[in-house]
Protein backbone atom coordinates (compact mmCIF):
# COMPACT_ATOMS: atom_id res chain seq x y z
CA UNK A 1 0.00 0.00 0.00
CA UNK A 2 2.42 2.73 -1.49
CA UNK A 3 -0.83 4.80 -2.57
CA UNK A 4 -0.68 8.45 -0.20
CA UNK A 5 -4.22 9.02 0.04
CA UNK A 6 -4.92 5.32 1.49
CA UNK A 7 -2.12 5.08 4.14
CA UNK A 8 -3.50 8.75 5.31
CA UNK A 9 -6.97 6.55 5.50
CA UNK A 10 -4.74 3.65 7.79
CA UNK A 11 -3.24 6.71 10.02
CA UNK A 12 -6.20 7.99 10.73
CA UNK A 13 -8.15 4.16 11.44
CA UNK A 14 -5.35 3.92 13.46
CA UNK A 15 -6.29 7.04 15.42
CA UNK A 16 -9.32 5.97 15.83
CA UNK A 17 -8.42 3.09 17.42
CA UNK A 18 -6.14 5.16 19.92
CA UNK A 19 -9.26 7.39 20.55
CA UNK A 20 -10.87 4.72 21.55
CA UNK A 21 -8.76 3.16 23.87
CA UNK A 22 -8.49 6.70 25.55
CA UNK A 23 -12.10 6.39 25.91
CA UNK A 24 -12.41 2.85 27.15
CA UNK A 25 -9.86 4.12 30.16
CA UNK A 26 -11.39 7.41 30.87
CA UNK A 27 -14.73 5.39 31.43
CA UNK A 28 -13.50 2.90 33.90
CA UNK A 29 -11.99 6.11 35.16
CA UNK A 30 -15.37 7.90 35.73
CA UNK A 31 -17.33 4.61 36.49
CA UNK A 32 -14.77 4.14 39.49
CA UNK A 33 -14.70 7.53 40.46
CA UNK A 34 -16.66 6.14 44.16
CA UNK A 35 -14.42 2.76 44.41
CA UNK A 36 -12.82 2.14 47.65
CA UNK A 37 -10.96 -0.80 49.36
CA UNK A 38 -13.07 -3.39 51.09
CA UNK A 39 -10.48 -3.74 54.84
CA UNK A 40 -9.78 -1.00 56.62
CA UNK A 41 -6.54 1.36 55.06
CA UNK A 42 -6.50 -0.05 52.04
CA UNK A 43 -5.84 1.61 48.98
CA UNK A 44 -8.80 2.48 46.64
CA UNK A 45 -9.00 2.54 42.93
CA UNK A 46 -5.83 4.45 41.27
CA UNK A 47 -6.59 6.29 38.58
CA UNK A 48 -5.45 5.09 35.03
CA UNK A 49 -3.76 7.44 32.62
CA UNK A 50 -3.03 6.38 28.82
CA UNK A 51 -0.30 6.79 26.38
CA UNK A 52 0.24 7.17 22.69
CA UNK A 53 2.81 6.24 21.07
CA UNK A 54 4.09 6.76 17.71
CA UNK A 55 4.63 3.72 15.27
CA UNK A 56 6.27 3.51 12.13
CA UNK A 57 4.77 1.55 9.66
CA UNK A 58 8.07 -0.07 8.03
CA UNK A 59 6.28 -0.72 4.63
CA UNK A 60 5.61 2.51 3.57
CA UNK A 61 7.21 4.88 6.28
CA UNK A 62 3.84 5.88 8.02
CA UNK A 63 3.76 7.47 11.24
CA UNK A 64 0.78 5.35 13.06
CA UNK A 65 -0.30 6.35 16.45
CA UNK A 66 -1.22 3.21 19.25
CA UNK A 67 -2.55 3.28 22.49
CA UNK A 68 0.35 2.36 24.66
CA UNK A 69 1.43 1.30 28.32
CA UNK A 70 -1.63 2.51 30.63
CA UNK A 71 0.09 3.81 33.87
CA UNK A 72 -1.23 4.35 36.95
CA UNK A 73 -1.29 7.76 38.52
CA UNK A 74 0.52 8.77 41.39
CA UNK A 75 -1.25 11.66 42.76
CA UNK A 76 -2.54 11.48 46.45
CA UNK A 77 -6.18 9.74 47.17
CA UNK A 78 -8.79 11.90 48.41
CA UNK A 79 -10.13 11.28 51.89
CA UNK A 80 -13.18 11.85 53.35
CA UNK A 81 -14.22 10.71 56.89
CA UNK A 82 -16.60 7.73 57.31
CA UNK A 83 -15.86 5.65 60.24
CA UNK A 84 -18.35 3.30 59.80
CA UNK A 85 -17.28 2.15 56.69
CA UNK A 86 -15.65 -0.97 55.96
CA UNK A 87 -12.38 0.60 54.34
CA UNK A 88 -11.82 3.48 57.11
CA UNK A 89 -8.99 3.24 59.05
CA UNK A 90 -8.27 3.48 62.68
CA UNK A 91 -9.25 7.36 62.82
CA UNK A 92 -12.11 6.70 60.66
CA UNK A 93 -11.06 8.29 57.64
CA UNK A 94 -11.87 6.32 54.29
CA UNK A 95 -9.30 6.82 50.77
CA UNK A 96 -11.39 7.86 47.67
CA UNK A 97 -9.87 7.28 44.40
CA UNK A 98 -7.63 10.40 42.60
CA UNK A 99 -10.12 10.74 40.42
CA UNK A 100 -11.45 14.64 39.60
CA UNK A 101 -14.79 14.24 37.37
CA UNK A 102 -13.91 17.34 35.68
CA UNK A 103 -10.53 16.78 34.48
CA UNK A 104 -12.13 13.12 33.06
CA UNK A 105 -15.08 15.06 31.58
CA UNK A 106 -13.03 17.38 29.57
CA UNK A 107 -10.51 14.24 28.74
CA UNK A 108 -13.75 12.93 27.00
CA UNK A 109 -14.49 15.92 25.45
CA UNK A 110 -11.31 16.15 23.88
CA UNK A 111 -11.14 12.01 22.69
CA UNK A 112 -14.28 13.31 21.44
CA UNK A 113 -12.98 15.97 19.16
CA UNK A 114 -9.84 13.40 18.23
CA UNK A 115 -12.03 10.79 16.95
CA UNK A 116 -14.34 13.21 15.29
CA UNK A 117 -11.12 14.93 13.22
CA UNK A 118 -9.91 11.04 12.45
CA UNK A 119 -13.15 10.43 10.90
CA UNK A 120 -12.87 13.93 8.81
CA UNK A 121 -9.95 12.69 7.29
CA UNK A 122 -11.13 9.49 6.07
CA UNK A 123 -13.99 10.83 4.90
CA UNK A 124 -12.33 13.38 2.74
CA UNK A 125 -9.79 10.98 1.90
CA UNK A 126 -12.12 8.31 0.82
CA UNK A 127 -13.68 11.48 -1.35
CA UNK A 128 -10.13 12.34 -2.86
CA UNK A 129 -9.95 8.45 -4.04
CA UNK A 130 -13.64 8.21 -5.34
CA UNK A 131 -12.65 11.42 -7.42
CA UNK A 132 -9.68 9.85 -8.51
CA UNK A 133 -10.96 6.59 -9.73
CA UNK A 134 -13.93 8.70 -11.34
CA UNK A 135 -11.37 9.90 -13.89
CA UNK A 136 -11.19 6.26 -15.79
CA UNK A 137 -15.04 6.25 -15.85
CA UNK A 138 -16.26 8.09 -19.59
CA UNK A 139 -18.18 11.32 -18.84
CA UNK A 140 -21.41 11.57 -20.29
CA UNK B 1 -3.04 -1.42 -3.27
CA UNK B 2 -2.14 1.22 -5.15
CA UNK B 3 -4.10 3.06 -7.82
CA UNK B 4 -1.56 2.54 -10.19
CA UNK B 5 -3.40 4.42 -13.61
CA UNK B 6 -0.41 4.99 -15.38
CA UNK B 7 -0.62 1.46 -16.33
CA UNK B 8 -3.25 2.47 -18.81
CA UNK B 9 -0.44 3.85 -20.56
CA UNK B 10 -0.57 3.97 -24.14
CA UNK B 11 3.18 2.29 -24.20
CA UNK B 12 2.16 -0.26 -22.43
CA UNK B 13 -1.47 -1.26 -24.12
CA UNK B 14 1.02 -1.02 -27.34
CA UNK B 15 3.88 -3.05 -25.83
CA UNK B 16 0.79 -5.92 -25.62
CA UNK B 17 -0.94 -5.72 -28.65
CA UNK B 18 1.52 -4.65 -31.57
CA UNK B 19 4.74 -6.41 -31.19
CA UNK B 20 4.20 -6.95 -35.03
CA UNK B 21 7.33 -6.17 -35.72
CA UNK B 22 9.55 -6.90 -33.03
CA UNK B 23 13.04 -5.06 -34.26
CA UNK B 24 11.70 -1.13 -34.05
CA UNK B 25 13.39 0.09 -31.17
CA UNK B 26 10.46 0.25 -28.21
CA UNK B 27 9.76 3.80 -27.46
CA UNK B 28 12.35 5.19 -24.20
CA UNK B 29 8.96 5.79 -22.45
CA UNK B 30 7.94 2.34 -22.58
CA UNK B 31 11.12 0.57 -21.01
CA UNK B 32 11.95 3.12 -18.65
CA UNK B 33 8.17 2.85 -17.00
CA UNK B 34 7.81 -0.92 -17.10
CA UNK B 35 9.95 -3.69 -16.84
CA UNK B 36 10.18 -5.72 -20.22
CA UNK B 37 8.98 -8.75 -19.14
CA UNK B 38 6.47 -7.34 -16.63
CA UNK B 39 3.65 -7.05 -19.62
CA UNK B 40 -0.29 -5.42 -19.52
CA UNK B 41 -1.59 -8.82 -19.52
CA UNK B 42 0.57 -9.93 -16.47
CA UNK B 43 -0.09 -6.30 -14.78
CA UNK B 44 -3.60 -6.96 -14.77
CA UNK B 45 -3.66 -9.95 -13.11
CA UNK B 46 -1.07 -9.25 -10.34
CA UNK B 47 -3.61 -6.36 -9.90
CA UNK B 48 -6.73 -8.60 -10.43
CA UNK B 49 -5.21 -11.03 -7.81
CA UNK B 50 -4.28 -8.16 -5.17
CA UNK B 51 -7.80 -6.72 -5.41
CA UNK B 52 -9.63 -10.28 -4.64
CA UNK B 53 -7.09 -10.63 -1.70
CA UNK B 54 -7.95 -6.93 -0.02
CA UNK B 55 -11.60 -8.02 -0.63
CA UNK B 56 -11.02 -11.10 0.82
CA UNK B 57 -9.44 -9.46 3.78
CA UNK B 58 -12.27 -7.55 4.13
CA UNK B 59 -15.07 -9.98 4.46
CA UNK B 60 -12.60 -12.24 6.82
CA UNK B 61 -12.11 -8.77 9.45
CA UNK B 62 -16.44 -8.33 8.86
CA UNK B 63 -17.10 -11.92 9.69
CA UNK B 64 -14.48 -11.13 12.69
CA UNK B 65 -16.22 -8.33 13.23
CA UNK B 66 -19.56 -10.39 14.15
CA UNK B 67 -17.89 -12.82 16.71
CA UNK B 68 -16.45 -9.92 18.46
CA UNK B 69 -13.02 -10.11 17.56
CA UNK B 70 -12.09 -6.94 16.23
CA UNK B 71 -13.29 -3.94 16.64
CA UNK B 72 -15.33 -1.14 14.87
CA UNK B 73 -12.47 0.39 13.78
CA UNK B 74 -11.25 -2.33 12.01
CA UNK B 75 -13.84 -3.86 10.27
CA UNK B 76 -14.71 -0.42 9.06
CA UNK B 77 -11.45 0.05 8.04
CA UNK B 78 -11.16 -3.22 5.94
CA UNK B 79 -14.64 -3.12 4.61
CA UNK B 80 -14.26 0.47 2.95
CA UNK B 81 -10.75 -0.59 1.63
CA UNK B 82 -12.55 -3.26 0.13
CA UNK B 83 -15.30 -1.17 -1.42
CA UNK B 84 -12.62 0.99 -2.65
CA UNK B 85 -10.96 -1.92 -3.97
CA UNK B 86 -14.04 -2.73 -6.33
CA UNK B 87 -15.00 0.68 -7.75
CA UNK B 88 -11.14 0.54 -8.27
CA UNK B 89 -11.83 -2.66 -10.52
CA UNK B 90 -14.71 -2.25 -12.06
CA UNK B 91 -13.60 1.16 -13.48
CA UNK B 92 -9.78 -0.18 -14.90
CA UNK B 93 -12.39 -3.29 -16.11
CA UNK B 94 -14.90 -0.84 -18.16
CA UNK B 95 -11.89 1.06 -18.96
CA UNK B 96 -10.28 -2.21 -20.54
CA UNK B 97 -13.30 -3.69 -22.65
CA UNK B 98 -13.95 -0.70 -24.09
CA UNK B 99 -10.49 -0.24 -25.37
CA UNK B 100 -11.00 -4.39 -26.97
CA UNK B 101 -14.21 -2.84 -28.44
CA UNK B 102 -12.68 0.26 -29.83
CA UNK B 103 -9.86 -1.85 -31.34
CA UNK B 104 -12.68 -4.54 -32.77
CA UNK B 105 -14.58 -1.60 -34.66
CA UNK B 106 -11.31 -0.55 -36.56
CA UNK B 107 -11.37 -0.82 -40.36
CA UNK B 108 -9.38 -3.70 -41.80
Amino acid sequence: MSDPLLASINAAAHGLFAQSARMRVLSENIANAETTGKTPGADPYQRKIINFENVVDDANGVDMVEAGDISKDTAPFRTEYMPGHPAADDKGYVKLPNVDMTVELADMREASRGYTANTQVIKQARELVSMTIDLLRPSS
Amino acid sequence: MSLSIAMLSPYSLGGAVAPATPATPVPSASSSAAAPQNDFAQTLASMAADAVSTIKAGESTAMAGMKGQASLQHVVQAVMQAEQTLHTVVAVRDKVVGAYLEISRMQI
